[in-house]
Formats: structure tokens, sequence, C-alpha cells
């Protein structure tokens, strides 16, 4: 039941934002909608470490720990946009930035703000059902959702770079989502000749983990690759990531958080469920050895574009291309030790991220620009809590100590070192100092120096708390992790462990 | 009508709409006109009805018949009537200007056509022929090689239609390898697949729309203002 109502509530929030029209009606949906989800999500969470996996309408919907983790940092993660983006539009809305030729009584602002607020539900929803479908066609179908759902909040802002940004988000996308589905129809060939596995249930995922060891070997070979390059698409894994800097630069600042801190993550899980079949079926090596080629292609090119980027939003898309990379790294790595750092790294990837590009929005809604040139640096001056909070998360999202990604990314070195994987490891270790080092010459240049003498920044309550809140979040997960936190993620690990 | 219950002439009849969709898919490379790409799009969405049809009923898979109905309104109809108003309401009508010319294109295609074949040839198997399950199975080849051409024509074209146009090829390619393969997926996600479809060309009609009213053009070479 609970499954069913995780669905229902921001399904239900979309159309209530579209009707509603009225500015404080709708904030008031949004946040009571994904506020009502985290407490869900919350729930199912304790249901699942309590009592297992739980499923629902006759297994259509289906929750383990991997699922009940994905969910709810994705609830997390839009209850922080929403509250965020209170602020964000508001700010917007006061600076006339919806540039448009006649727009007479703030209609067409009016027009787009219902147009966020109601599509916004909608990516959540279908961000969800990734997460609980047990189909893996749906789970296809609920990715490529994702995709739709979120073009057109890509375009909100109806620049020319927009519309170039999100016509590629959404023909890279689409390609490669085509070959994700390529692979789902192969999986479900493969299932499809073993005896017993009825026409209906043969996606399924309950039923598919349990018989994966008798797929056939040929076919789940080449439908891995298909995943991998389709759902690594989505994802953003080089050679594939080239929407990403794009579209996260283009949207507004909460779009391209859910992109980042979102979506990356489903994406992501529609490949661990396919590696965990494919590793059931073909032994560990096959999928290690590839996953390990994309991963460290992915970090190896985020690092020159780290090194000279012009512009903070873009920066942050190199980043979320670097991460993405560690993640898959840390999959190829595998062992428990390598899941687990997988795992914890989503977690609190989830956590920083939006902090770092709600720095960058409050920055570019102060100057205007998101060009360090046009900059001139000493930030701090005129906004000295954004300033201090984004040159925070520039050093909690490189992984310095004592911020919990630190942890998470010496967990999968040591799982690197522990599989015998030496030059690897050292390649990683490499990039990560490169990509920490460009990141903060380009955060300090930023922030510190002498003072322009900009005017202070009005910086709205929302706004303010969102980050203030967000900030001391990071700050307490690095020395502490809730209880139940951990043991869902040692659950997610698990399933995939329980798959070899 | 003794032929309609043998297993020989449907398997002939199914690989005959096979090739045709084939030589279609190679037509849309090498003829030059946006208007004509869409209703070949759409003669190839029909053919691909009645393979799924015959498949249907060769093999008693009711659930295909559903998903023959849905292919011939949606994709046959509804999708090139949705396109062709793009077309007309962007008032672009002129040539599809490839990136590569037309002769190496098709060229390319049948290059495209044999790695079909040859990955295809892993997924036969010759003893099962006569049995029902394995009908339509050499269809697959074609099936991968639509995916295969769909994918170079998303690639090698820079209207921003005519990718649009790829990208249904290349879901035609996958509706044809999961039909032959295994008579379709399971009903839901069929569904769910043609929602999805009907959705993408909607959003993507939309957005070659309002790229036709800023750029005045569909090029989209001319979109190359981010970079780094």
């Amino acid at each position: 039941m609970l499954l069913l109502w995780l669905l229902l509530v921001p399904l239900a929030a979309s159309p209530l934002a579209f009707f509603l029209r009225r500015r404080p009606t709708m904030e008031v949906v949004n946040l009571s909608a994904f506020a009502v989800v985290l407490g869900l999500a919350a729930g199912l969470g304790s249901q699942v470490l309590r009592r297992g996996p739980v499923s629902f309408w006759g297994g259509f919907l289906y929750a383990d720990a991997l699922s009940a983790l994905i969910v709810f940092l994705t609830a997390f993660v839009a209850l922080v946009c929403s509250i965020y983006a209170v602020g964000y539009f508001r700010h917007d809305e006061q600076n006339t930035v919806f540039l448009e030729k006649e727009d007479v009584l703030g209609e067409i602002a009016g027009q787009k703000l219902r147009k966020y607020y109601s599509l916004m539900p909608l990516f959540v929803f279908s961000m969800l059902l990734v997460a609980l479908a047990n189909n893996l066609g749906v789970l296809w179908v609920a990715i490529e959702g994702t995709t739709l759902a979120s073009v057109f909040l890509v375009t909100f802002y109806g620049r020319e770079t927009s519309l170039e940004a999100a016509w590629k988000y959404a023909i890279i996308g689409g390609v490669g989502l085509s070959m994700a589905l390529f692979g789902t129809i192969l999986a479900y060939y493969a299932a499809h000749q073993i005896e017993g596995i009825e026409t209906l249930a043969g996606l399924n995922w309950s039923v598919l983990v349990g018989n994966a060891a008798r797929l056939d070997k040929s076919t789940m070979r080449l439908a891995f690759i298909l995943i991998l390059l389709g759902y690594g698409t989505k994802a953003g894994i080089a050679p594939m990531h080239t929407w990403k800097p794009d579209a996260y630069s283009e949207a507004p600042v909460p779009v391209a958080v859910m992109l980042a801190a979102g979506v990356l993550n489903c994406a992501l899980y529609g490949l661990v469920r396919f590696y965990i079949l494919t590793s059931k079926c073909l032994g560990p090596q096959f999928a290690s050895q590839l996953l390990i080629v994309f991963g460290l292609l992915s970090m190896g090119v985020a690092v020159p574009f780290v090194l000279v980027q012009r512009s903070f939003r873009r920066l942050l898309a190199y980043s979320s291309i670097d991460h993405c990379g560690i993640m898959v790294l840390a999959l190829g790595f595998g062992g428990p030790l390598g899941i687990l750092g997988l795992f914890l790294h989503m977690t609190f990837h989830a956590v920083t991220k939006p902090l770092l590009f709600f720095c960058a929005g409050n920055v570019q809604q102060h100057l205007n620009t998101d060009l360090f040139r046009k900059a001139k640096g000493g930030l701090i001056h005129s906004m000295p809590w954004t300033g201090a909070a984004f040159l925070m998360a520039g050093l909690a999202v490189t992984g310095s100590p004592p911020f919990s990604l630190f942890q998470s990314e010496f967990i999968i070195l040591r799982a690197a070192f522990g599989q015998g994987h030496f030059v690897p490891a050292i390649l990683f270790v490499a990039f990560l100092v490169a990509i920490f080092s460009g990141f903060l010459m380009h955060i300090a240049n930023l922030v510190l120096g002498p003072d322009p003498g900009l005017p202070p920044a009005e910086i709205c309550r929302w706004k303010k708390y969102s980050v203030l809140g967000i900030a001391s979040v990071i700050i307490v997960l690095g020395f502490w992790i809730p209880a139940p936190l951990f043991k869902l993620i040692q659950g997610a690990a698990d399933v995939v462990a329980g798959g070899r | 009508m003794s032929f309609l219950h043998d297993l020989q002439f449907g398997d002939k009849m199914i690989t005959l709409m096979a090739a045709l969709v084939l030589v279609l898919q190679i037509s849309m490379v090498g003829q030059r006109w946006l208007m004509t790409n869409i209703r070949i799009f759409a003669i190839q969405s029909f053919l691909l009805a009645a393979i799924s049809c015959t498949i249907a009923f060769f093999n008693q898979a009711n659930h295909l018949y559903v998903a023959a109905l849905l292919t011939l309104i949606l994709k046959a109809f509804v999708l090139p009537l949705i396109l062709g108003r793009v077309v007309e309401s962007v008032g672009i009508r002129q040539e599809i200007e490839p990136l590569i010319n037309v002769p190496l294109s098709i060229l390319i295609s049948g290059g495209l056509t044999l790695v079909g074949y040859v990955v295809a040839q892993s997924f036969y198997h010759p003893e099962e022929t006569s049995t029902p399950a394995a009908l339509g199975h050499n269809t697959l080849a074609i099936a991968i090689a639509l995916f295969l051409i769909g994918f170079f024509t998303t690639l090698n074209r820079r209207k921003a239609l005519t990718q649009v146009l790829g990208l249904l090829s290349m879901e035609n390619g996958l509706f044809l390898a999961a039909i032959s393969l295994m008579y379709g997926m399971p009903l839901v996600v069929e569904l769910g697949i043609f929602f999805d479809v009907l959705l993408a060309v909607m959003v993507l009609g939309i957005l070659v729309y309002r790229i036709g009213e800023t750029f005045d053009s569909m090029d989209v070479s001319k979109l190359r203002r981010l970079r780094g």
C-alpha cells in the first residue's frame, strides 16, 4: 500500500498545481507533496529493514533495500529542491528574468512557474517509478519518462541556448535509451528461453534474479553492453556525457539538482540491476572490466574540462560526470567493500551536490552571469553565507576530510587495492587529485580575494535556510551516519552481493 | 484455405514483408524529401503491423494483435500526422542535407545490414525453423539492421526532424526484434513503450517547432553556442 501512495502523491500533485494556478498555492502543493513523499520513503525504508522486500499489485511494484535507498535519496533531494525553488523563482520573478518579448502583467512568468510546478511532480513520479518497478521493461519506460518530463524543464528560460541544450538532452538521451531498450529486450529473450518462466513475469526482477544463473550467456553479454551504453548515457558516463554540461547549465537550478542528484542515481540503479543479473550469469569478471574502463574514462574526461573551465555552472556538470565515473568504478571494483563504497558514495553525493548547486544558483542570481571572468572574485564580502557555504561545498564534493565523500572514496580505493586493481587505483587517485586542485582553484578564486565593491546580496529566507540546512546535514554526515540510514545502505549492498 | 495454416507459408510472408521493411528503410536513407520520408515511415509502420498480425495468427499469440493495432493507429497514422503538422507549421519543406552524401550513405547502410546478419547469427538456431516457436526468427537480422541504420540516420542528418525520424526507425527495429524473438514484450511494457513513443514525438515536435521559430531553421548544426 505504501508503494502505491509513494507514486500517487506526486502524480496527484501535478494536476493540482496545474489547476490551482496561483503561485503561493502551487508552492504549498509542491512542498507538502514532497514532504509527504519523504515521510513515506522513510516509512518504506523502515518497513524494508524490518520485514524484507515488499511487493504490491501482484508483484507489479516491488521494493527491496536497494530500491528503498534510491527512493529515499530521490525524495530527500526533491524536498530540498522544492524548498530552494520557492526562493529561487521568487527572486527570478522580482528581477524579471523571465525575458520574453511581450510580457504584459507578468502573464508569461506565471505560465512558466505553472509549468515548473506541474512538471516537477511528474518528474519525481517517474524517478520513483524507476526504483519501484519490478518489471525491467517498466523500469525502462520510467527512465524514458524522466527524460520526457524534464525536457521542458530544461527549456524553462526559453533562451536560444536552452533550446539547444534541451535538444541535445532529448536526442542523445533518446538514442541512448533505445540501446537500453534493446538490452532489455535481449534480457527478456534470455529469460524467455528458460522453461517454467511464464511470459508475463518474464521480465520481473523478482523472477529473473532467481534464474539468473540459467540465462543464456552470449545473449546476456550483449545485453549488458547495450544496457551499459544506454543507462550510461542517461547517467552521463563518458563518452556519452556531452549533453550534461549543456543541460545542467541551462536548466533552472532546482531542475539541474534533480538531474544531478536524482536522475543520475536512477540511471545507475538500472545499471546495477542488470549488473547483478550479469555477474550472476557470467561471473563478475566480464562486467567488472567494462565498468572500470568506462569509469576511468569518465573521470579522465572530466579532468581537463574542470581545469580550464570558464563557467561555474558547467564546472558542476563536469564534477557530476567525475562522480558518476567514481560510482561506476566502485561497481567495477566490486567485492563487498566496493559495493558498500558505491552506495555510501551515492548517498553522500546526493546530499552534497544540492548545496553546491544552490550556492552556484545564489551567485548566478546575484551577479547575473555564470562566467568566472565576469565574476571578479571576492564574493565572500558581498554574500558571506553563500560564499562560505560554496567554499565548504567545494571542499566536500572533491572529497576532502572531514566531509563524508572522503570516507566513501577511501573505501572505494581500499576495495581497488583489495581486489588487486593496482593500475586503475593509481589512476583513480591521480584523477581525484587533479580534479581537487582544479575545482578548489576555481572556487577559491570566485569566493576569496579583495572586495570588488559589490552591494551586499539580498538572499531571501527560503534560499538561506535551504543552504544552511543542507550545509549542516553535510557537516553532521561527516562525523555521524544515522544507524537506520547506514543499515539501509548496507542492505542495498547486500542485495547486490546476494546476486553473486 | 489450407495454406492459411501452413507454417511455411506464414514464414515466407513474414520474411517477404520484413525484406520490404528493410528496402523502405534504405530508400529512406537514399531520398531527399522530408515529407516523403515521413510517408515512407508510415508505410513501414503499416508493414510492421501486418508482420505482427501474421505472427499473432500463426502462433496464437493474442496479445500481439493489440500491439499490431496500436502500431497501426499510432505509428502509421497519428505520428506521421503530427510530424506532418510540424513540417507545415515550421514552413520548411526543403531537402534533407545529409552530412555524408547519398551513394556513400546507401553503401554504409548495406554494410550495416551485413553487420545485422552477423550479429543475428548467434541467435539463429536452424534446427528449430520448422517448429512454430521459431517462426519469424530470420527477421531478427533485419531488425538489427533497421536499428543500426536508424542510428546512422540520426547521426548523419542535420535537420532536427529527420533526427526524430531516425530515432523512430530505431524504435521500429526494436519492435521488430521483440516480435521476431519472442512475440513481443509483455503487454504492460508494450503499452508503456507506445505511450513513451507518442509522448516523445509530441515533446520533440514542440521542440522542433520552437527551434524553427527561434533560429528560422531546423538545421541542428546551427545549434553550436554551447561549448566546453
